[in-house]
C-alpha cells in the first residue's frame, strides 16, 4: 500500500527540490568525511598490522636503553653494556632460547655515503652471512661472500641506480679513510618490519666488515630471536626474561615482538582515526543544522495545510510521520549520494595516501559507507524531529487562519 | 418519545485570555439543533460566529457549560477521540475551500476515506463523491491551483461529504465565489439537506441564510434572535 502521508512528503521534497538537494549536500559531505575518514584510518591500520605482522615470529633484544651503572660504580661494567648486547648476554639468550629457533646477532648504525658524486645516508647493519638469509630475502645477486662485499635494500637501489657491481663509499666526505663496498646483492621489498630492522633503505654488509669499520665487536645493538613455532613465543620469551633480567629493577635487556609492537602501534593509529572521525562528526553536526532549517521552512511554510489536515480530522501522529518521512527522504538521498562518493572518494584517498587498495574492501573498512550512511540517515531523522512534533502539536484554528 | 437533539449547548462560554483583558467570545449560549435541520447562523464581525463554528467543529472545548454532539460530551473526549469524531461526524466547508495544495482533486476526497480506513480507496466512494459534483476523471486529476473557486468548492463539498457524516458544517461557502457559482453550490447544499444532512452555514449574506429553516443571529456572543 502506498502511504498518502509518504506521497504527501515526496510531493513537498519535489515542490522544493533544490532547497532540499542544497540542505542534502550538508549530509553528503558529513557522510562522505565520516566514511572516508574511517576508511582511511582502518587501511592504515590494515597496511602497518600487515606488513608488522611479517616479522610476527621474531622476538626483538635490546640492552635497556635506560640502564645505568650503580652510582659510584667503576665505569667499565655499566657504559659499555649500556649500549648493546654484550657475547655474555648473547650466550644466555642462546641458551635460553634453545636450539629450535634461530638468534641473529645485528651491529647497526647510520652513515654517509658517496655514491660516485652523489652523497646518500642510509643505516648499516652488519649480520653474519650466514644469518642473513635465515630472515631476509635476496632478490638480485648473491649473499656476501667476500669481506667488502654488500647488499642494498630496494629502496636504496632504486633511488640511487645500484646494480649488482656499484660500489659504494663508506663515510663522510671528510673522513680520512672511506672505504669502499662492493653491491652483490639486492633485497626484496620488506617494508616497515616489525623486527626492527629496515632493510629497504639500508646497506648490509657483513659483521665483520662492521666491527672492523666501526669497532664495538661482540657488543650487539640487537639480537632478533626468530622462534620456529609461534605459539613457544612468549614462553621464549620468559626464559630469556628469567636469564638476562636478573635485577628486577633495572633490568638488563628490553625484549618485545611484534604483537606488543602492533599494539601499541595500532592503538596509536586508532586513536588518530578516532579524532578523524570526531572531525567529520562535526561536518555531518553542521549538516543537522541546515536539514534542521529546511525542515522548519517546511513547516513554517505549510502551517495553512497542516490546518486543513489537523482540523478534517488527521491525527497528530499521523502529520508527525508525514514531516518526519520527508526528513527521511532528505536523509535517504544524503546517504545515498553521500555512500557513493564515499565509495569513490574514500577509494581515491586511500590509494592516494596509502598508495595500495588491497584492504579498502575488507569488511573492517568498507563498513565505514554503511555506519557513515546510516549516521547521515540518523542525524537528519532527529533533526526532523522537532519540526515534526511542532507541526503535529499546532492548534489548528491557528493555523488554518495563518496565510 | 423523546429524541435527543444532534447538537445541544447548554451555558457554553468561551473566553480567551488576552493580555489586555479577558474577552468573552461566547456568552452563555444554550441551543439546540435536531438532525436534519437547515441553520443559518448570522451576525456582524465579532459577533462569536467563527467562535461558534469552532466549538461546532469540535476544533476548541468551552471554557464552561457543556456542548453536546451526537449525545456525546465534547470536552469529555481526549484528544485523539475529538480527532476522530471531525473525520467521522463533521463535514467542512470552508470559505476558502482549504484543499491540500500537493494533492490532486482525486486524492483530496479520497483523503478522509484513507483517514479512516488507513488505506487507499478501493471501494470507489470518492470518484463516486466527485461525479456527484460534476467531476469527470479527468478533472478530477487535476490539482487545486489549476481549478476555477466553483471547481474547488464542488471539490471540497465532494471531500466533506465522503465519509458520511451527520453534520455539514459550512463556513461562508459561497464568500469567495460569483453569486451565480455561489447559488449552484448553494443548491448542492439543499439537496443535501433534502438527503437528511444537517446543514450549518455562517454567512453575512441574507439572501444565503433564506435556504436555511432557521436563522440564529449572534450578537456580542450572545443569541439575539
Amino acid at each position: 500500500m502506498k502511504d498518502i502521508f509518504f506521497d504527501l512528503s515526496v510531493r513537498s521534497v519535489r515542490l522544493n527540490f533544490l532547497r532540499s538537494l542544497l540542505a542534502s549536500i550538508g549530509i553528503v559531505i558529513g557522510v562522505v568525511a565520516i566514511s572516508s575518514m574511517g576508511m582511511l584510518g582502518t587501511n592504515m591500520q590494515l597496511q602497518v598490522k600487515d606488513q608488522l605482522s611479517s616479522g610476527a615470529d621474531t622476538i626483538v633484544i635490546t640492552a635497556d636503553a635506560v640502564r645505568m651503572g650503580p652510582p659510584g660504580s667503576s665505569s667499565s661494567s655499566s657504559t659499555s653494556s649500556s649500549t648493546g648486547i654484550t657475547k655474555t648476554q648473547l650466550n644466555k639468550i642462546k641458551l635460553a632460547a634453545g636450539t629450535t629457533s634461530k638468534i641473529v646477532p645485528i651491529y647497526s648504525t647510520n652513515t654517509e655515503f658517496t655514491l660516485l658524486s652523489t652523497p646518500g645516508r642510509s643505516s648499516v647493519y652488519g649480520i653474519d652471512p650466514d644469518d642473513i638469509t635465515k630472515f631476509l630475502t635476496i632478490s638480485n645477486g648473491t649473499n656476501i661472500e667476500g669481506i667488502n662485499d654488500a647488499l642494498v635494500g630496494s629502496t636504496i637501489a632504486t633511488t640511487f641506480n645500484l646494480k649488482i657491481g656499484s660500489r659504494i663509499k663508506i663515510g663522510k666526505d671528510t673522513d680520512e679513510s672511506r672505504p669502499v663496498v662492493r653491491v652483490v646483492g639486492i633485497l626484496a621489498e620488506r617494508g616497515m618490519s616489525s623486527d626492527n630492522v629496515n632493510t629497504d633503505n639500508a646497506i648490509i654488509v657483513s659483521s665483520d666488515w662492521y666491527t672492523n669499520q666501526y669497532g664495538g665487536k661482540d657488543v650487539y645493538s640487537q639480537v632478533n630471536v626468530i622462534v620456529r613455532d609461534i605459539s613457544t613465543i612468549t614462553d621464549v620469551e620468559t626464559a630469556i626474561d628469567t636469564k638476562l633480567n636478573t635485577n628486577e629493577k633495572t633490568p638488563a635487556v628490553r625484549i618485545s615482538d611484534a604483537s606488543s609492537r602492533i599494539s601499541s602501534i595500532t592503538s596509536s593509529l586508532s586513536s588518530i582515526t578516532t579524532f578523524i572521525l570526531a572531525i567529520g562528526g562535526i561536518s555531518l553536526l553542521v549538516a543537522a543544522t541546515s536539514i534542521f532549517n529546511v525542515m522548519m521552512m517546511s513547516v513554517n511554510e505549510r502551517i495553512q495545510e497542516i490546518g486543513i489536515l489537523l482540523s478534517i480530522g488527521t491525527e497528530k501522529g499521523e502529520v508527525r510521520r508525514m514531516f518526519l518521512y520527508e526528513a527521511v527522504i532528505l536523509g535517504i538521498l544524503g546517504a545515498g549520494i553521500g555512500g557513493m562518493g564515499s565509495l569513490i572518494i574514500g577509494y581515491s584517498v586511500v590509494s592516494y595516501m596509502i598508495g595500495t587498495t588491497e584492504f579498502f574492501f575488507l569488511p573492517e573498512s568498507i563498513v565505514y559507507i554503511p555506519v557513515g550512511m546510516a549516521f547521515g540517515l540518523m542525524v537528519c531523522i532527529l533533526s526532523g524531529v522537532y519540526p515534526a512534533w511542532r507541526a503535529s502539536n499546532m492548534d489548528p484554528i491557528d493555523a488554518l487562519r495563518s496565510e | 418519545m423523546i429524541t435527543t437533539p444532534l447538537i445541544r449547548f447548554a451555558d457554553v462560554s468561551k473566553v480567551y485570555h488576552l493580555e489586555s483583558g479577558d474577552f468573552t467570545a461566547l456568552n452563555q449560549i444554550s441551543l439546540e439543533i435536531d438532525e436534519n435541520e437547515f441553520v443559518a447562523i448570522m451576525g456582524p464581525s465579532g459577533s462569536g460566529k467563527s467562535t461558534m463554528m469552532n466549538q461546532l467543529g469540535i476544533l476548541d472545548v468551552p471554557t464552561s457549560g457543556e456542548l453536546y454532539i451526537s449525545g456525546r460530551n465534547v470536552a469529555g473526549l481526549t484528544a485523539l477521540e475529538r480527532t476522530h469524531m471531525r473525520r467521522d461526524t463533521i463535514g467542512y466547508i470552508f470559505q476558502k475551500f482549504y484543499l491540500i495544495p500537493l494533492l490532486s482533486a482525486y486524492e483530496n476526497v479520497e483523503y478522509p476515506l484513507i483517514l479512516k480506513y488507513k488505506k487507499r480507496d478501493e471501494s470507489g466512494k470518492a470518484t463516486a463523491m466527485l461525479s456527484a459534483v460534476g467531476f469527470d476523471e479527468a478533472m478530477s486529476a487535476h490539482r487545486p491551483t489549476q481549478l476555477s473557486g466553483g471547481q474547488q468548492q464542488r471539490v471540497a463539498i465532494a471531500r466533506a461529504l465522503v465519509n458520511d457524516p451527520k453534520i455539514l458544517l459550512c463556513d461562508e461557502p459561497t464568500g469567495n465565489l460569483d453569486r451565480k457559482t455561489g447559488y449552484q453550490i448553494m443548491d448542492i447544499l439543499c439537496s443535501l439537506h433534502r438527503e437528511g444532512k444537517t446543514v450549518i452555514i455562517v454567512t453575512h449574506d441574507p439572501k444565503i441564510a433564506e435556504y436555511a429553516n432557521r436563522t440564529i443571529t449572534l450578537e456580542d456572543g450572545r443569541i439575539a434572535a
